[in-house]
């Protein structure tokens, strides 16, 4: 275990980041998941769905989750990590949105210390457009 | 236009499987939406949700999802990893319809999805959740 993950605490917020979901960063998502579904990219179909303008991806947050979960547990979180989250809003290309964990639970198994976290991407307005759990183990 | 499978799979059915591999082109395009100055280095190593976003993406084109008229929320999402994996390696993708009931005219639809490696061993699993409203009755 790290010296780090040793001083880990229930209560414990997890190293947070701002992220500003851009139409460009929308656009690079579809190229790699390979989802081009117009109405995250095209403004003139998506202004006839139900949110009136073009979304981001869901999973595009859940992304930038896991990239908080790797940064706070860089040697666990890609090998042993699980997460379970439900979608509750959609993300605006302009909105800044805050990607956020805090420690749960800390326990014990047969592989080792075991950390539970809830986990969230928060929009601008306060609203949860995603949140959760992740449990990750510590060494 | 033809019934998307969404309307007619019964519980059990299987996707798949897709090949996943993740090029480095990908790879590059995921860091670019992603990615900011915290961002951890993954050097030769992929963000396993990526792979998960690629399978969610043909699952819904094969449940017909992109079909014109309907209306799909992605609701729920599990992911458990079991190790790293690289830029390039093969991985393998294969769905099933764990659950397919319709509640007050919405469909709301499971899949569970096994990813395993060129040798067969199971390297992750996932389970997306989707809500799809606005098809035929």
């Amino acid at each position: 275990m790290t010296s780090s993950n040793s001083q880990r605490a229930v209560g414990d917020a997890l190293k947070s980041f701002e992220r500003t979901i851009t139409q460009d960063r929308v656009d690079a998502y579809a190229e790699a998941s390979g989802d081009h579904n117009p109405i995250h990219l095209d403004e003139s179909y998506a202004s006839t769905t139900q949110f009136g303008t073009r979304i981001s991806h869901g999973m595009l947050s859940l992304a930038l989750v896991t990239e908080m979960l790797a940064i706070n547990f860089p040697d666990t979180w890609h090998n042993g990590g699980k997460l379970k989250v439900r979608f509750s809003a959609p993300v605006f290309p302009g909105e800044t949105v805050v990607i956020y964990g805090e420690i749960m639970l800390i326990d014990e198994s047969d592989a080792g210390l075991i950390v539970t976290c809830s986990i969230g991407c928060k929009k601008p307005d306060g609203t949860n457009a995603v949140s959760g759990r992740a449990t990750v183990p510590l060494e | 236009m033809s019934t998307p499978l969404i309307s007619i799979a019964e519980v059990g059915h299987q996707f798949g499987p897709y090949n996943v591999t993740i090029p480095s082109v990908r790879a590059n395009a995921y860091a670019a939406a992603v990615g900011g100055d915290e961002s951890p280095d993954y050097g030769d190593s992929l963000a396993p949700i990526m792979v998960v976003a690629a399978a969610l993406t043909e699952l819904i084109k094969d449940l017909g999802l992109f079909s014109g008229g309907l209306q799909t929320v992605h609701a729920g999402q599990e992911v458990n990893w079991v190790r790293q994996i690289k830029i390039g390696e093969k991985v393998y993708a294969a769905g099933r319809l764990s659950a397919n009931s319709i509640r007050r005219g919405n469909h709301f639809a499971t899949v569970s999805v096994s990813y395993t490696d060129s040798s067969g061993t199971e390297i992750g699993t996932s389970s997306s959740t989707i809500i799809v409203s606005g098809e035929a009755s």
